[in-house]
């Protein structure tokens, strides 16, 4: 039997604010399958941004075990935590969090910048991946010059540019308005049907998650019920 | 590896703020390359002093002269090869902002004591031969666009001419110096001119300083002592030193110079290091978001800490750059301006290597609070300032 994707094991996290420990997270168990699309819903305070964040290795746990690609993220610190995020897992946020002083090719190709790849290698890199993202035109334009849809497209770009097996979107429709949005679920619909991509993505609204194959309800810091999209796109492909 | 672009980019994102920086970081160092070379044009003097020559002042400071008297004693001094005389004027050509020096000169003894000053035997026969007759520095006869056959009208602040009207004196040569302790701006007028002229007004003339030559195989220090030693009994106190440190004791005449300017030096660069930092500050303030981006791309705390030094050094290096330019570019009007004061001022490469060290060096040091705390922000605090 194939091992999941990703796997939370006992996982809690907890905040001070104001003077006050919060638990955000409380003792969650979970587990991700391999090329699956994940929509994580829940109310305000769920724990959903906080538990993307662990997946990403960019915050840990107070205790439990997060196992994402194989690699147990409490073995890893530091630089070689950086090393497996920039290997393993693209980020999509709902502010875009584009360079704004770099044009969109070189947002893309910022990632390849920590693979052995030549220049003329990151360069057909995130030519491809702006192709993909139908952004061909655009590569030169400054995030500036791109609507918000365009500039998610970019990120999304940015995201798979370096080929990761995850990626983890965080409410990547929030800012977005309806036509946008429908093109960047569609987007990341196609990663995950066409190129296998595990893809966990923050959501509060239903519709964005009907794009998902798999619905997970966080509740308070703790797994709610998981539902199987059958009207998923993905599920109609199969 | 950061692209440079980024680098480049972060910086040209304010550019109003950049420049202004950019702008302070060149001023500094404009201002520590001129502080710097005015130490070393001081000690120029004191470094090309001739090790055989002496002055002799009078022991209360220069301000206070000595009597003509003194020579033919000094002259009787063992061990002492030649006396020369000088005597401050303090004159002013049409208006007092016409400053610069004159001093009225012995032409049989001068030109044997100062090697230095370069002129032709013409012109020095011209000198001697002419009892009105005044010799210029090259810099100063290119400043007024005096040439040799011109009569020069200087009014005698210190030494009024008998009659009221100001002492007209004949260029009959243009001398040069090459060496710092020289200067080419002042005006030297025959002495006996000086002493006739006011005798006439019934005032004896007195001395400024005497300079006196040593002989090859006489003992310096001995000879100091022998001419002090002559006049210890004397109502007029005399100070023998020798020409390296008369300069030295010139230069402090005002107090330590050299030291007070180390300090202003001193004081810009610490308050170019606060100016820059804040900069970078403000710059890593506005990135906070991104620095959570690259982080989360999987850029390494590290390169985090490399980016905002390597911003801040290229900063300084831009700035510490313009700043040598203007250095570099403005120092022959500058040396011309102070050249009666500083003879000689010149950026050497050492100020040049020392503001280029002091430009790499101040990048790091502005960086280092801004990028440490880049390198030690956690990735999903810097991003949730986008929030």
């Amino acid at each position: 039997m194939a091992l999941p994707m990703i796997r939370v094991q006992n996982v809690s996290k907890s905040y001070r604010r104001g003077g006050e420990m919060l638990t955000v997270l409380d003792r969650l168990s979970l587990e991700m399958d391999e090329g699956r699309f994940y929509a994580l819903m829940g109310p305000s305070g769920s724990g959903k941004t906080t538990l993307l964040n662990l997946i990403g290795g960019l915050d840990t746990p107070d205790s439990g075990d997060l196992f994402v690609s194989g690699e147990n993220l409490s073995d890893l610190a530091g630089a070689d935590l950086s090393h497996w995020r920039a290997a393993n897992v693209g980020f999509v946020f709902q502010g875009f969090n584009l360079i704004p002083v770099l044009s969109a090719f070189e947002n893309v190709e910022l990632p390849l910048k920590l693979t052995r790849l030549s220049g003329a290698e990151r360069r057909q890199h995130a030519e491809h991946a702006l192709t993909l993202v139908g952004l061909a035109d655009r590569m030169h334009h400054r995030p500036k010059q791109l609507s918000g849809g365009q500039e998610q497209r970019v990120a999304i770009a940015r995201a798979i540019a370096s080929d990761p097996k995850v990626i983890l979107a965080d409410e990547p429709t929030g800012d977005l308005d309806r036509k946008s949005a429908e093109q960047v679920l569609e987007l990341l619909g196609r990663l995950n049907r066409e190129f296998k991509k595990t893809i966990l993505m923050v959501t509060h609204d239903p519709h964005a998650a009907e794009h998902a194959q798999s619905i997970v309800h966080l509740d308070k810091g703790q797994l709610g019920r998981i539902e199987d999209n059958r009207r998923a796109p993905a599920m109609d492909a199969r | 590896m950061l692209p440079f672009k980024l680098i480049w980019r972060n910086l040209t994102r304010r550019p109003l703020r950049s420049l202004l920086t950019i702008g302070s970081l060149a001023v500094a160092i404009l201002l520590i390359c001129m502080l710097r070379s005015l130490i070393t044009t001081m000690r120029a003097g004191v470094e090309h002093a001739n090790p055989r020559r002496l002055a002799v002042m009078s022991a209360s400071g220069l301000f206070v002269e000595l009597p003509l008297s003194f020579q033919a004693k000094i002259d009787q001094v063992p061990g002492v090869e030649m006396t020369t005389k000088f005597q401050w004027f303090g004159g002013y050509y049409r208006s007092q902002k016409n400053f610069f020096a004159q001093f009225g000169v012995d032409p049989e003894t001068m030109f044997a004591m100062y090697p230095e000053c370069k002129i032709t035997p013409t012109e020095i026969e011209a000198f001697r031969a002419d009892r009105r007759a005044c010799i210029i520095g090259r810099t100063l006869a290119k400043e007024f666009g005096w040439k040799v056959g011109d009569t020069v009208p200087i009014i005698g602040a210190l030494h009024p001419h008998p009659e009221d009207k100001a002492w007209e004196f004949q260029v009959v040569g243009i001398y040069h110096s090459d060496v710092p302790n020289f200067d080419n701006r002042t005006l030297f007028f025959q002495w006996d001119y000086f002493e006739e002229t006011l005798k006439q007004g019934g005032i004896p003339p007195d001395v400024s300083i005497y300079s006196i030559r040593v002989k090859p195989d006489a003992n310096v220090d001995q000879v100091i002592a022998d001419v002090e030693d002559t006049f210890a009994d004397s109502d007029r106190r005399i100070d023998c030193t020798t020409e390296a440190e008369f300069q030295r004791q010139f230069l402090t005449m005002f107090g330590n110079i050299p030291l007070f300017l180390s300090w202003i030096g001193g004081g810009v660069l610490i308050a170019i290091l606060v100016a820059c930092t804040n900069t970078m500050l403000m710059a890593m303030r506005e990135q906070t978001a991104e620095i959570g981006v690259l982080k989360s791309l999987g850029f390494t705390d590290g390169a985090m800490f490399e980016l905002f030094i390597a911003q801040s050094t290229f900063l300084c290096m831009l700035g510490g750059g313009l700043g040598m330019l203007i250095a570099w570019s403005t120092q022959g009007g500058i040396a011309r301006t102070i050249e009666f004061m500083f003879p000689g001022y010149a950026i050497k490469p050492e100020t040049f290597a020392l503001a280029a060290a002091v430009s790499l060096a101040i990048g790091p040091l502005a960086g280092i609070i801004p990028a440490w705390r880049a390198r030690s922000l956690r990735c999903v605090e810097a991003l949730r300032a986008t929030d």
